[in-house]
């Protein structure tokens, strides 16, 4: 599959968030919804078109002591209850809405319907997973994301002076900012536009000759390349001369010194040429 | 029970059952050669072997002795395939080691299997475990879901089982219990919900538990709640414990490291620094009560878990000998302190210039930059927004005096997305990782600086370090590199021996003696490689 750079942006939201893994390897862990809450271990999902019908029945009956979302006012918080994320169907808090809580001045619900009480169930655990499954945040926060604070004047006048040398309104950056329509993803994609696949390199041996191709492996003792042809090579490393393409050289020097203020506005004059 | 009696009585089981453990070989520096007890070998997190058997002159001679395969079990729920990221121990002649819900022992002279305990999980998170303790002749092992189970060292038949995390809280727990006296220390993992970090520890016998500590204060106005708003962040501060740590004898004292604080990414609802989350902190090991820390990350705000091993070593400064404890941290900067008192000597970034950070205070710790945490269209640091460091055991060689560690370089952004006044979970998240590079550092303990470096551009090739470092007597440092188990000198860096693996490294290596010859044992993804060197020179 072709990743394309909005997908590419979800997968990094994903995947930076794994708190007790390093971030050496690259790639490895999928991305997507599904995955991310089966890494975290979450249990089972909650079912939202209960968790839609579960929102005006829960505002109506809970809201008011609960908070609007469940987040507590008078009552008790229920996204961080030990009852709440115990329960999986309405059978740890429905007795609980049927009975009350009369020691502590919560009414009893005794009419409650069963199926009302599932469904408030389910917009309680849609409500603790879209803070607890990070895999969400891209869909949840893509609004949040193509916000930014800069100034596209100031962001073109930085481009005037450190980027127009390399990159050309007219050529490669015209309508950037209809490619890359997001804040971040546009952010991330001009700091650092390496590219996803696999590096070009150019291995010169001791007798002179030059083989130009796609890196395959590079590891400290050998490495190998595909040429264009589909012929496939491998060379000791301590016996060649090895060039790998890098045309990030500008990108690498700027990024010591930018300030968030010039990241910020060079974003919001990118997204701008549409 | 004193200590002191269940030494003898720990004796007198040994001579009953071969495979005891003898509580001799628990110690600060020098465990005996032909066992390794603990997570680290000893007591001092150092990974280093006083071993000389493997040596410069004849690394060039090691072979592979034997390699054990994980089969039959597939990929593991939401991780993929086996990973052992644990360090076998060897105790009488047995591996024990681990995966997520497996525990396994195997013959360290053949590979040959002799038992497996497996476990059935009811949720919990599946991202690695780091493998067992053992006292006398009891395994201990801990679930994803937060089972704390003892298993007997002969045959892998359960004794008992106990609760020590709810993961319906979203706690999970991972960590190689670690034996202190008579206690088994066990930490806990789990930061995707908001929920308070804790130390417990659990009777050798009975499983019950002796202590807990927990990594916030308890209600206002108890030490620590002065950097805390109010009760309601310290009940919701995280501060996770799920690394093993490190233990001194003579000064009684247990060190460990602290996760970061939650909500992760979004500090807005616990202003203030957060103890003791992102700390080391120094514990007595027989009453849980704190007798000094430092915090690495103050008001963590970049999921910066403070957990990686306190390294303990010993070296005269200025003339003086002093008692020092080492740390790379996740944050990016490498401490010195001293493990008596908690006092610092060294603070100094070895990824980037710490720019997130606006100096030091008198302590010694960073002061958190508040520019440059989680913004909503970005905040830039000049290092891996999720971290310079992780778990993968560093090492410190008392030969070079360098400490040396697996580290990533980079650029980092980092996001803020909750912007309510009560965010929850991570409230943000880590974006990009620009110019990323991994490299193995070695650091000079007196003053902080790199004395060498072994750098890969990340993504070129498949290149890059990875798993934890050993290092030995025999003038040798061990880690991963691209896939293969590489070999250091460890004074200059230069490269002396390589084996490529079906993995990379995805373990700390470790290394004892059996039958007179040096073993050295690596896992990588679902295999565990042991080496000796053949034949003579």
């Amino acid at each position: 599959m072709k990743p394309s750079y909005v997908s590419f942006a979800l997968i990094a939201v994903a995947t930076a968030a794994v708190a007790q893994e390093p971030q050496m390897a690259p790639g490895g862990r999928g991305g997507g919804r599904g995955s991310t809450r089966e890494f975290l271990g979450l249990g089972p999902a909650p079912d939202a078109a209960a968790a839609k019908l579960g929102d005006p029945i829960y505002k109506e009956n809970c809201g008011t002591c609960h908070g609007e979302t469940g987040r507590g006012s008078q009552g008790p918080n229920l996204v961080r209850s030990t009852v709440v994320l115990h329960d999986e169907k309405g059978e740890e808090i429905g007795p609980i809405i049927k009975n009350g809580r009369p020691q502590s001045g919560m009414p009893a619900f005794p009419g409650m319907k069963q199926e009302d009480i599932y469904n408030i169930s389910q917009y309680l655990h849609m409500q603790v997973e879209l803070a607890a499954n990070r895999g969400l945040y891209g869909t949840t926060y893509s609004n949040l994301r193509s916000q930014t604070s800069g100034d596209p004047k100031k962001g073109q006048a930085y481009f005037q002076a450190n980027c127009a040398s390399c990159h050309a309104l007219t050529g490669d950056f015209a309508k950037v900012g209809a490619k890359f329509p997001q804040a971040a993803t546009m952010q991330a994609r001009f700091l650092w536009p390496a590219g996803r696949g696999p590096r070009k390199a150019t291995v010169t041996t001791t007798d002179g000759k030059s083989f130009a191709g796609t890196l395959l492996k590079l590891d400290d003792f050998h490495v190998s390349l595909r040429m264009a042809n589909g012929d496939y090579h491998e060379w000791p490393l301590d016996q060649v001369k090895l060039k790998v393409e890098d045309n990030l050289g500008g990108h690498r020097a700027l990024l010591p010194k930018y300030t968030d203020a010039d990241i910020h506005n060079m974003t919001a004059y990118l997204v701008t040429l549409k | 029970m004193t200590a002191q009696r269940f030494v003898l009585i720990a004796f007198a089981l040994g001579l009953a059952h071969a495979q005891d453990l003898d509580p001799k070989s628990l110690v600060l520096f020098k465990q005996p050669a032909e066992t390794w007890p603990t997570y680290n070998g000893d007591y001092s997190g150092r990974r280093f072997s006083d071993l000389t058997q493997i040596n410069q002159s004849n690394v060039d001679l090691l072979k592979i002795e034997w390699m054990y395969r994980i089969t039959g079990i597939g990929p593991q729920r939401g991780v993929g395939d086996p990973s052992i990221k644990s360090t076998p121990l060897l105790v009488d002649g047995v591996l024990y080691f681990t995966i997520p819900d497996h525990v396994f022992a195997i013959s360290a002279r053949t590979g040959e299997k002799i038992w497996q305990y497996d476990f059935q999980d009811k949720g919990g998170h599946l991202v690695g475990q780091r493998g067992v303790g053992v006292y006398g002749k009891w395994v201990y092992f801990l679930t994803p879901d937060g089972w704390f189970i003892s298993l007997n060292a002969n045959d892998g038949k359960e004794r008992w089982r106990k609760k020590v995390a709810d993961e319906k809280l979203q706690y999970f727990t991972t960590m190689a219990p670690m034996i202190v006296k008579n206690h088994i220390l066990v930490g806990v993992g789990g930061d995707a919900m908001d929920v308070r970090g804790y130390l417990e520890s659990r009777d050798p016998e009975t499983g019950e538990l002796q202590w807990r500590w927990w990594s916030a204060p308890e209600k206002a106005g108890d030490p620590g709640s002065e950097t805390w708003p109010n009760k309601a962040a310290m009940d919701h501060g995280g501060g996770m414990t799920w690394l093993p740590g490190t233990y001194d004898p003579d000064l009684n004292l247990l060190y460990w490291g602290t996760g970061n604080a939650n909500p992760v990414f979004a500090g807005q609802s616990r202003e203030g620094a957060n103890l003791w989350t992102a700390s080391i902190v120094a514990l007595n090991p027989d009453t849980g009560k704190l007798v000094w820390w430092f915090q690495a990350s103050p008001h963590d705000t970049h999921d910066w878990d403070n957990v990686e091993t306190p390294v303990l070593f010993n070296l005269t400064i200025d003339g003086k000998p002093r008692k020092l404890l080492a740390q790379g941290a996740r944050c990016g900067w490498f401490f010195v302190l001293d493990r008596e008192t908690g006092k610092n000597l060294v603070s100094k970034p070895f990824a980037g210039t710490g720019n997130w950070a606006l100096g030091v205070d008198a302590k010694g710790q960073p002061i958190p930059d508040p520019a440059k945490e989680p913004k909503v269209d970005g905040s830039m640091i000049d290092m891996p927004s999720l971290g310079a460091t992780n778990w993968p055991t560093p090492s410190y060689d008392p030969q070079t005096e360098l400490f040396y560690l697996n580290t990533t370089q980079g650029y980092g952004l980092t996001y803020l997305y909750d912007t309510s006044p009560q965010p929850e979970g991570y409230g943000g998240g880590g974006g990009g990782n620009f110019d990323s590079r991994s490299a193995l550092l070695a650091i000079d303990v007196r003053t902080g600086k790199i004395k060498w470096k072994h750098e890969h551009e990340t993504g070129v090739g498949g290149a890059g370090v990875a798993g934890g470092v050993l290092t030995t007597a025999g003038h040798l440092l061990f880690t991963g590199d691209s896939g293969n188990l590489e070999a250091f000198d460890p004074a200059t860096g230069k490269i002396v021996w390589h084996q490529q693996l079906t993995n990379s490294l995805s373990n700390g290596p470790s290394t004892w003696m059996m039958d007179g010859k040096q073993y050295l044992i690596a896992g990588a993804g679902d295999t565990l490689f042991a080496f000796v060197v053949a034949g003579k020179k």
